[in-house]
């Protein structure tokens, strides 16, 4: 039975098949976008701006990545140490047979005679570079060395027989070739690490794919949880680590995490809903929230292609703030009896636009940060909200027109909740708790520091952590995000340009700063060293006496002399063809367009990076690149950047507010937010946390959420008690579905929940000072009736 | 790699063995008779047949080998040079005092496996050798055969003959280079002198 008055506030009816049919597109939209499977992606890398300018610079962090994304070493122990090469074994073979790995490596295979042929043919390249000094500056001393090495009984002969090394060139060259790391092959080939007493077996692994691939790192992580039984169950010890496992773990987490946090606000949500307002009826509130969620999703997907799970996990909460547009107008139930849906909808919604409006300036402001993380939970949050508040004013009124009778407690909560302010603002007057308020964040907003770090990105994973730190400390493989990239206009001059650096280098090493490093001037010499050695051999030839002692044919060496001087120059390239260069290859980034080219210099075990500056000085063509020193430093600018956009936005909402409620109210509604965000910043740094880039997204986001219920309050439909209890449940649908992200693992989400947390609660303690005449106890206005 | 292993066995051969058994006298008692005495001190012969040379490379000097320390290598002739061997590796005596020999070191399977053949640690060795013991306890010869692809690609086989003590050790290589060591007038101590005390600490 309807009256005429509810016909006349009765909205088109045409709003909600409008609205069903865009829902419609919507889905049909998203059903288009998912076709080819999510279109979701989990590299970390896509979140961030790429600093890297240039496509030399690039490759340059494509070839630094690649071993980290790709590679797994597994080290294998037992007591008992046929056992251990026994498990090894079965380990080997198992990840070979699962097919997922391009190289499953145990021992070398020692292709001895393709060394032999590179050391015979190669040795003038390859002697190291005091080996040529020396043999230089003293070629007598250099035979006298050779014969020392023959007569040694513990130093066998070398690869290369002695007939074609009467000198000990190729012998010399062998022995001072740098072994990085400390995995040595055993007498059966068996690569093994010894640490501390105890020896490991290592299995190194490649697989084909990298860590950013969907199901490889879940894949990996389970022959290696096999593997790590198989080896327990026989009392040994296996250690592990790679890119890839870290990948899996933040998968896992971040699924976990989403589910639980997600079904623990939903639940709590609805269970909320469902208690004050009695009907089962009121669930229909979180269509919004679903509507929110797809629209957001879509509309990422449609700007930047996919969408990163941390967008989804954040965002997919942000849009929980959508629950508040059914909430603000279901609330006037209290008070609105009969219950007309229509009606409230009417009332409350110049609020909700305003709200609406204010929110979407606050996100959109982000979307223009170089950050792409930031941009596309921007980009998420406003499209969601927009894709709720459609839901909620064009849909839901029509879905909800049953009589609701709320419980009455709450009310009566709320109102006794003002009494008490109204009593506690007739003892100290509001520029005096303003006072004590200014007090709190002056001494705790400089308690806050605002430090950033990619490591807050990834969730906290301690055991990882400590086997890749043992299998670091134990195999001396011990990979570092810092490189030198060296330019030069020919290969010589960057083979001179990389040992000027590496002498550097050396010094650092001895100090202890620096574990070692791979250069490419390690593996060859420049062809004018080489020459430069050809010309010198006629000398060794003279100082060969002490050979002729031992009955060697002069003609012999006079052989040699002549192989050695008409052996053509061996070029970079063809150094790192062979067998040898295998630990060198990946550091030649070769010719570029222009002619130029261009190498690497990779470091191992680096103590602090502020051992490197300065390094380079002097040195041209040479530049340090530290991806997390300047990605820390690109989070820095960013906030600074978020934080002046979102001052812009703020002006924008500030003239946006002027048009209802004058400059004065317009201020106000505005401090509310603001001064929130300030008070939880001081609580930070009164808790010793850190404000990181998201932790600061999330304080912007509170006063976006602070302006809703600053307006709420302000325009009191309904009461200042149900403006209140209005604001409340908002302010605790809001902290269930972002609050809890407080308990996440990824110290750069739980920073956000937390800055989220605190801001709600300020917020909603200074919200009812929106309205001025709540601020003094004499203009106190009866309340209870619409 | 094959420098370490090299050197492991050349090391090996000076020393006391283990391993298989025989009827009357096995590997358990050429083990334990190996072990028994705390020092040995004596004089060695090396020569090194290389197919390429007409005349072997023949160097002489003396060795101290400790039960509980290690080895002493003091090579005289045709050049002087010191070698010293312990479970922390080789060393070099130079100018400044013992030095580590090589930039890379061996592993320290390869010092263990070398020390417990000192010590006459009979696993060890059949880890990656066949062992065959001739004879008896006066006169005795055990021959290793490697079991390992990359230990064959060094040695064919290792021969090594003694009584009281170990007396001569023979190396083949595949190419038909070989390595001779005769231990001479080795004499039984039961302790150090002080400077070799001092040798085997610093």
């Amino acid at each position: 039975m309807t009256s005429p008055t509810d016909e006349a506030l009765r909205l088109p009816r045409l709003i909600p098949i409008l609205f069903a049919v865009a829902l419609l597109g919507l889905v049909g939209l998203t059903t288009w976008q998912w076709r080819d499977g999510p279109p979701v992606t989990a590299n970390l890398l896509q979140l961030l701006p790429s600093g890297a300018p240039g496509e030399l610079e690039q490759l340059a962090e494509k070839r630094m990545q690649e071993p980290l994304n790709r590679d797994l070493m597994l080290l294998v122990q037992h007591t008992d140490e046929a056992s251990a090469t026994a498990l090894a074994s079965e380990i080997t073979d198992t990840l070979t047979a699962s097919g997922l790995f391009a190289q499953v490596r145990r021992s070398v295979e020692a292709d001895l005679s393709a060394i032999r042929q590179q050391l015979l043919e190669q040795r003038l390249a390859l002697l190291d570079t005091a080996s040529r000094e020396a043999l230089i500056a003293g070629p007598e001393v250099f035979v006298q060395q050779r014969l020392q090495r023959l007569y040694n009984p513990f130093e066998g002969s070398g690869l290369v027989p002695v007939e074609h090394d009467w000198f000990g060139i190729a012998d010399m060259t062998q022995r001072q070739l740098p072994q990085p790391g400390n995995v040595r092959a055993g007498p059966d080939g068996q690569l093994l690490a010894e640490y501390q007493g105890q020896r490991w077996i290592v299995i190194h692994a490649q697989t084909h794919g990298d860590a950013f691939d969907e199901r490889l790192p879940l894949q990996v992580e389970q022959l290696v949880e096999d593997a790590r039984l198989q080896v327990e169950t026989a009392k040994g010890e296996l250690l592990a680590s790679g890119g890839l496992l870290h990948a899996a773990h933040g998968q896992r987490q971040a699924r976990e995490e989403a589910s639980l946090i997600g079904s623990l606000s939903l639940l709590a949500t609805l269970a909320l809903l469902l208690l004050l307002f009695r009907t089962p009826r009121v669930l229909l509130a979180v269509l919004p929230v679903a509507v929110g969620a797809l629209s957001g999703a879509a509309a990422c997907i449609a700007l930047f292609g996919q969408i990163h799970v941390l967008t989804l996990v954040l965002g997919a909460s942000l849009v929980g703030v959508s629950i508040d547009f059914p909430l603000h107008y279901l609330s006037k139930s209290w008070t609105l009896q009969p219950w007309n849906g229509h009606l409230a909808l009417r009332l409350t919604l110049p609020g909700l636009v305003l709200a609406l409006l204010t929110n979407v300036i606050g996100y959109l402001a982000m979307a223009f940060t170089p950050f792409p993380a930031l941009s596309q939970v921007a980009v998420f949050s406003a499209a969601g909200l927009t894709g709720a508040f459609a839901c909620a004013t064009c849909l839901l009124p029509w879905l909800l027109r049953a009589p609701l009778q709320p419980w009455p407690a709450p009310l009566g909560w709320a109102e006794r909740g003002l009494r008490l302010r109204q009593a506690l603002l007739g003892r100290i007057a509001t520029p005096w708790l303003l006072g004590v308020f200014v007090l709190y964040c002056a001494f705790g907003v400089p308690q806050v520091s605002f430090t950033d770090d990619l490591r807050q990105w990834v969730s906290r994973a301690p055991a990882l952590q400590e086997q890749a730190q043992r299998i670091g400390e134990i195999s001396g493989f011990q990979p570092t995000s810092q490189y030198f990239l060296v330019r030069a206009a020919t290969a010589d001059e960057l083979l001179a340009s990389q040992e000027a650096l590496s002498s550097r280098l050396d010094e650092q090493v001895a100090e202890g700063r620096l574990a070692g490093y791979l250069a490419l001037s390690q593996i060859a010499a420049p062809a004018t060293a080489q020459k430069n050695l050809q010309l010198a051999l006629p000398h060794l030839l003279e100082a060969s006496a002490p050979l002729l002692a031992l009955g060697v044919d002069p003609e012999r060496l006079e052989a040699e002399l002549l192989t050695l001087q008409t052996q053509p120059i061996a070029e970079l390239e063809q150094v790192l063809a062979g067998p040898l260069g295998e630990p060198w290859r990946p550091l030649w980034l070769g010719s570029q367009a222009d002619g130029s080219v261009a190498g690497l210099v990779s470091l191992q075990g680096l103590g602090d990076s502020a051992a490197l500056t300065g390094l380079t000085e002097g040195l041209d063509g040479i530049s340090l690149i530290d991806r997390p020193a300047e990605l820390n430093r690109l989070f820095a600018e960013t906030k600074t950047q978020a934080a002046t956009l979102k001052l812009i936005a703020a002006g924008l909402i500030l003239v946006l507010l002027c048009l209802p409620f004058g400059w004065r109210g317009a201020a106000r509604c505005l401090a509310v937010p603001l001064l929130a965000a300030l008070g939880s910043l001081a609580s930070l740094g009164w808790l010793g946390q850190s404000l990181t880039l998201f932790g600061l997204f999330g304080l912007l986001l509170v006063t976006a959420i602070g302006v809703d219920y600053a307006i709420l309050m302000r325009e009191q439909v309904g009461g200042a008690a149900v403006s209140l209890l209005g604001t409340l449940l908002a302010a605790v649908t809001t902290w269930l579905s972002f609050g809890l992200l407080a308990l996440s693992s990824t110290p750069a989400v739980s920073n956000f929940g937390l800055a989220v947390s605190l801001g709600l609660l300020f917020s909603f303690l200074l919200a009812p000072w929106a309205n001025p005449s709540q601020s003094h106890p004499q203009a106190r206005r009866p309340h209870g009736t619409a | 790699m094959i420098r370490a292993i090299a050197r492991m066995f050349l090391a090996l051969c000076l020393l006391p063995l283990l391993a298989a058994s025989a009827h009357a006298f096995d590997l358990a008692q050429l083990s334990q008779q190996l072990r028994e005495p705390a020092v040995i001190r004596g004089q060695f012969v090396q020569e090194k047949h290389l197919r390429a040379l007409p005349l072997p490379l023949v160097s002489r000097g003396q060795f101290v080998l400790a039960r509980d320390h290690g080895l002493l290598w003091l090579l005289q002739a045709p050049l002087q040079q010191d070698y010293r061997i312990t479970d922390s590796g080789i060393a070099q005596r130079t100018d400044s005092g013992w030095e580590a020999a090589g930039q890379h070191g061996t592993t320290k399977r390869q010092n263990e496996l070398f020390l417990a053949v000192l010590g006459g640690d009979t696993q060890a060795l059949q880890r990656d050798f066949e062992l065959d013991l001739q004879g008896s306890s006066d006169a005795w010869t055990l021959t290793l055969t490697p079991r390992a692809k990359l230990l064959q690609q060094i040695f064919t086989a290792i021969h090594i003959q003694g009584s009281a003590a170990t007396e001569r050790i023979e190396l083949l290589e595949p190419q038909g280079d070989s390595t001779l060591l005769l231990l001479e007038s080795a004499q039984i101590d039961d302790q150090l002198s002080p400077v070799e005390q001092h040798d085997f600490s610093y």
